[in-house]
């Protein structure tokens, strides 16, 4: 039972890799083996391998001078803390707000199993984020250290407590979650106020950690004896890759303890937390003066009330609202001084501060990308806008909209700030001001029709489509490619004709885009969301 | 006010309806009756332009829902078999969607909200989220906003499913009253005696094709529908 509920899971989460939705056939073998390798080259060769750079500069430093504890401990830091903050946003969802809860409850399946295949799905998808860092750490250190038994066995060890150690990080969080949202009247909001408060803290500690790692690697044997004394249970932590095999049966058997506190909790209040219904008080309806909207305007409205009813897809899709503007003020502080170190470093480039600033903020633009999914999580209200008096292209007209006015506008301070601090020409500035502007219209109208052609609309979690789906994906890494382009092929040839004229092609590129994806969208897009 | 043509619906190889032509005057409740999978769906589907059909023509008052979509879908409402609304919505939100895409001046949507509502006994709940309403609530929501556009043709897939007896009786009287005002139905249904009882005229449709179609007296003769049904499904 567990294992095909498990089966299930997984199925939801890769579906996009099995089946085709626009064709609405499975994929074939071949198609489904190149999305996995597509998948595996994501993880292993750009995670996996950024990691393995990083490990080998630890790992090398310490591991000569006995310190292969303090690397240990450093390198699972790091992958405790992607994983967790890898999953962190999906387990409340995950554990709790399966749609399939009603079903899985009326079946004669122990709920105990179901909190054991909901655990899995998300012990996987954390492990997953943890292993491009633990795998690196383990392979480095046996190909610097030697190979022995206990190394290996200590290591497959480390790897399962690290791993575990995430998944209950994920739990607790998760439950407090779901008891602090289901006592909440503006649940979505609140949560994502919750959540951009431990970002905060997360980027806050991470940038402090940073320097820390940075100054103990420099200073490894001081900080080892250090650590070593105020801190022995990092040290005996440590010492299990090492191949301690006291240390490795000491964490694992408060590994396995931990986990059945967990388990415990868990089972006690899964029940009463799925199926809750929330306990705020119920709002009584009172007449109010209506307030009538054009037919654009309610379809706006719609959206946007969408986009600020889940916190799943505010965080995911709009992190750039928030983003651009603090990058803004902090342009205004320190640009000046950016700009100036960027012209010193890279003097053979003129002007490449600016094409720089133009390419950040661009990738920054990327992390708004509302309209990919926004098709998708239509879902089965999808008879909807296709019985109502409304044209298709204006359904998708104002699923640009959303993602258009909340990039365009914090882009627009973003890129003004940007270029109120460089030194450039008059046409540079105005240029700075507009490319990133014509990119976020380029990029709302990119994401409504990637969204389009690759819909996903019988999930079970809106996670699929927001977080799981191949034109989110795209979305995003389209954005960071067009970003990476940008500033690349201005290092190469682009220099020649200055930043301004650059900038101007680039703008050009974008506003053309632009006209020529709106005009696919009331077309053929149109004709493609009636056949949905 | 709906003429279906020749209507050929195909799933990939599979034709789900096959040349299927029905007629429904001003003023006629019309019920389409057939086994699950007989393509009731995918008819009522095709009308309200959620499915693209294949071959045929669909007209609504003489216009048709390929070539003027939306203008025939300003003159109809439909309510599909499984109320799936949104659920990020108030009920009191999502009619006030309704009432914009129809562009309803507010003081008359304030008022037919306000009758429907008190009629169905939700107003209590209009400011609840459509995810906390039960599949009855929805439903009954979702008649709420068909009827509040005051449209000339109601599309309904199994309507009664969900409804207290209540709200099943009211829908039922909600119906006839339309029709006497002139406006026509359309619905399909599992339940023959509401069909026997509320039905001008009625449709079966197997497989696809349809087998039998007429006045309710012309379908059944001195038989119960349940019996003619039966029957033709046996052939």
């Amino acid at each position: 039972m567990l294992g095909i509920l498990i089966k299930k899971q997984l199925l939801e989460v890769f579906r996009s890799y099995f089946y085709d939705a626009k064709k609405n056939r499975m994929r074939s073998r071949w198609a489904i083996a190149g999305w996995f390798l597509f998948f595996f080259a994501v993880m292993v060769v750009f995670l996996g391998g950024m990691f393995t750079v990083l490990a080998m500069s630890f790992c090398g430093a310490m591991t000569p001078l006995g310190l292969g504890w303090l690397y240990f401990v450093l390198m699972v830091g790091i992958a405790i803390a992607l994983g967790a903050f890898g999953s962190v946003f999906n387990t409340y969802a995950g554990l709790y707000l399966g749609k399939d809860n009603d079903l899985l409850l009326s079946l004669p399946i122990p709920v105990r199993t179901i909190i054991a295949a909901r655990l899995v799905n998300v012990y996987l998808l954390g492990a997953m984020y943890s292993a491009t860092v633990l795998i690196p750490t383990l392979i480095v250190y046996w190909v610097v250290a030697g190979v022995t038994a206990a190394r290996v066995i200590c290591g497959v060890l480390l790897f399962l407590v690290a791993t575990v150690f995430v998944l209950l990080l994920s739990c607790v969080l998760g439950w407090v979650v779901a008891k602090i949202s289901l006592r909440l009247k503006n649940k979505s909001f609140m949560t994502v106020l919750l959540s951009l408060a431990f970002i905060g803290a997360y980027y806050f500690f991470y940038f402090r950690a940073n320097d820390l790692v940075r100054q103990i690697v420099r200073n490894a044997e001081i900080y080892g004896e250090k650590i070593k004394g105020a801190a022995c249970w990092l040290f005996l932590f440590g010492r299990i890759g090492e191949g301690d095999w006291f240390a490795a049966a000491l964490f694992t058997a408060v590994t396995a303890a931990l986990c059945a506190l967990v388990w415990f909790a868990m089972s006690r209040s899964f029940l009463k937390i799925a199926t809750a219904s929330g306990s705020t008080e119920k709002v009584r309806y009172s007449e109010k003066p209506v307030r009538e909207r054009s037919l654009f305007g309610a379809l706006l409205a719609k959206e946007f009330a969408r986009f600020g009813s889940s916190a799943n897809y505010m965080l995911n899709c709009g992190f750039g609202v928030l983003l651009l503007p603090i990058v803004g003020i902090m342009l205004l502080f320190k640009g000046r001084e950016a700009c100036e170190l960027i012209g010193t470093l890279l003097a053979s480039r003129p002007e490449s501060a600016a094409v720089l600033l133009c390419g950040g903020l661009i990738m920054l633009a990327s992390m708004n990308d509302m309209a990919a999914p926004s098709i998708s999580l239509e879902g089965k209200s999808i008879w909807i806008p296709q019985s109502l008096p409304v044209e298709a292209r204006q359904v998708l007209r104002a699923k640009t909209a959303v993602q258009l006015l909340l990039t365009a506008l914090p882009m627009l301070f973003a890129s003004g700030c940007a270029a109120a601090v460089i030194d450039a020409s008059p046409a540079g500035k105005l240029l700075l001001l507009l490319t990133p502007v014509a990119y976020s219209f380029f990029s709302a109208h990119a994401g409504t029709a990637i969204g389009l052609r690759m819909p996903l609309l019988n999930w079970t979690n809106e996670l699929a489509p927001i977080k799981q789906s191949g034109a989110v994906g795209i979305a995003l890494l389209g954005g960071w490619a067009v970003s990476g382009v940008h500033i690349a092929v201005y290092m190469l040839i682009g220099y020649r004709i200055g930043a301004a004229g650059y900038m101007g092609v680039w703008t050009l590129l974008f506003v053309l885009g632009s006209f020529a994806l709106r005009r696919w969208l009331d077309t053929k897009g149109a004709a493609l969301f009636a056949e949905l | 006010m709906l003429n279906i043509e020749h209507l050929t619906k195909r799933y990939g190889e599979k034709t789900a309806v096959d040349d299927l032509s029905l007629h429904i005057a001003p003023g006629e409740i019309y019920g389409f009756i057939g086994h699950n999978g007989a393509g009731k769906t995918t008819t009522l589907k095709s009308v309200v332009g959620i499915l693209q059909f294949n071959e045929g023509r669909i007209t609504v008052n003489g216009r048709s829902i390929r070539d003027e979509p939306v203008r025939c879908k300003r003159e109809m409402a439909y309510i599909p078999d499984n109320p799936d609304l949104y659920e990020f919505m108030s009920g009191i939100k999502y009619l006030n969607f309704i009432g914009d895409i129809y562009a309803i001046p507010a003081d008359e949507r304030q008022e037919r909200i306000r009758k429907y509502a008190d009629l169905f006994e939700l107003t209590g709940d209009l400011a609840q989220p459509i995810s906390a309403y039960s599949h009855g609530m929805k439903q009954k929501l979702a008649v709420i906003a068909a009827w509040m556009h005051a449209p000339k043709l109601i599309i309904m897939d199994e309507p009664f499913v969900g409804l207290d007896p209540k709200a099943a009786h009211l829908l039922k009287e909600m119906m006839r009253e339309h029709c006497d005002r002139g406006g026509a139905i359309f619905f399909s249904t599992h339940v023959l005696e509401v069909a026997e009882k509320l039905c001008d005229k009625v449709a079966i449709i197997k497989q696809g094709k349809l087998i039998k179609a007429g006045t309710m007296e012309e379908v059944k003769g001195d038989d119960s529908l349940e019996e003619v049904f039966l029957e033709l499904e046996a052939e």
